[in-house]
């Protein structure tokens, strides 16, 4: 007897730990608001991580609808750091694109003024 | 009995095969996570523009971990590992940023100067200029000659004996090239002119040296090549006697004689 339930409590415990995730809302709504933002801050361009996270949202949406709320959760919340990633990486690509820029400009300058004493 | 407590065990087995088992690829993760996490909390400059990050790194990392020791899904090991990865190069991305962001701010304030003082060296309008710097050019021991308005670089503006222009003759130069900016049609001749003592083609040489010089500085500064013409002329044409030291240093001298407005030049010599 004291076997069977242990047994029992021990199937129960794996399909908690393992099985029956509740459904990540949460986190889908938030992921999608994340690659929604990178996608817009992107602007066109091509950035490795956002195809990745566009790709892992896909998955999440396609999981949630099997009711697969595990995958979901893991796939959602891989997309969400993937466009924050993304998102990051576009504005340091900028903010280099901006720095030589600048270079470039006193550069300039300075040749103008190299007469100067 | 013994069924049952080989049932027992053989699910806890398939518990630990199942979820437990740590592969290769997923301790490779692990590792990668770690490293990314000590390079990040080392990093006070990451550690300054995204604290959050690298905590959030951190705990990931942490659960990763857990799981890897007790009794977490090798899944979820990676899982987590990966989450710790990813905000660890968000940490690094944001701390590039602040850097970038606040050399960009720096490198503002240097334009914004140079700015200013380009602005300044042209004052504030053209013509006012134009007006400024006529009145320089002749200041500038400029003299209207039969041969038009002629510009004399001295001696002392060279090395002794060398091509090279000395800093001090940058002034001249640049007030030079703003006339010549300002006056887009005007030509210029650049001849160069040397004293007696010497060999008569060494000082050829060296007295169209010294006008090629000037020639290079006003077109490094932006004027088009082809407005300038440049002429040695050595011993020739001396201004003063060669026999004392002051008359020698009169004679080694560059003209520099300029067109009318329509850009036409006076007859070589």
């Amino acid at each position: 007897m004291i076997y069977r339930y242990t047994s029992a409590a021990l199937a129960l415990l794996l399909l908690q730990g393992c099985a029956s995730d509740p459904a990540p809302t949460e986190q889908m709504r938030l992921t999608e608001q994340v690659v929604e933002q990178a996608r817009t801050v992107a602007a066109g361009e091509t950035i490795a991580e956002l195809s990745q996270a566009e790709e892992k949202l896909a998955r999440a949406q396609a999981a949630m609808a099997a009711g697969a709320y595990r995958t979901a959760r893991v796939q959602a919340e891989q997309a969400e750091l993937d466009a924050r990633l993304a998102e990051a990486r576009v504005l340091t690509l900028r903010s280099q694109a901006q720095l030589t820029e600048l270079n470039r400009r006193i550069g300039r300058l300075r040749d103008q003024l190299g007469a100067m004493p | 009995m013994s069924l049952l407590r080989c049932a027992t065990l053989a699910l806890a087995g398939l518990t630990m095969t199942g979820c437990a088992g740590l592969d290769a690829e997923h301790s490779a993760e692990l590792d990668a996570a770690r490293a990314s996490f000590q390079s990040v909390k080392e990093d006070p400059q990451v550690l300054r523009s995204a604290p959050k990050d690298v905590i959030r790194a951190g705990e990931s990392l942490g659960r990763a971990e857990r799981l890897a020791d007790y009794w977490g899904s090798a899944d979820d090991v990676a899982h987590y590992a990966y989450l710790s990865q990813r905000y660890s190069e968000i940490a690094r991305e944001h701390g590039k940023l602040a850097l970038d962001q606040e050399r960009a701010a720096r490198l503002e304030l240097e334009r914004q100067r140079l700015q200013l003082a380009l602005r300044e060296a042209k004052l504030i309008s053209v013509q006012e200029q134009n007006a400024w710097l006529e009145e320089q050019i002749v200041n500038l021991a400029t003299a209207q000659t039969d041969r038009g308005l002629v510009m004399t670089l001295g001696d002392v503006l060279f090395d002794a004996g060398e091509a090279r222009l000395k800093a001090s003759a940058n002034r001249t130069v640049l007030k030079l090239v703003q006339f010549l900016q300002l006056n887009p049609r005007r030509i210029v001749r650049i001849e160069g002119y040397s004293d007696s003592s010497g060999k008569r083609e060494e000082n050829l040489a060296l007295s169209r040296a010294r006008a090629q010089t000037v020639a290079d500085a006003l077109t490094d500064l932006g004027i088009d090549a082809k407005r300038i013409e440049v002429q040695g002329f050595g011993e020739s044409f001396p201004v003063a006697e060669n026999a004392s030291a002051k008359g020698r240093a009169q004679n080694r001298r560059v003209e520099i004689l300029f067109s009318d407005e329509q850009g036409r030049l006076g007859a070589t010599r």
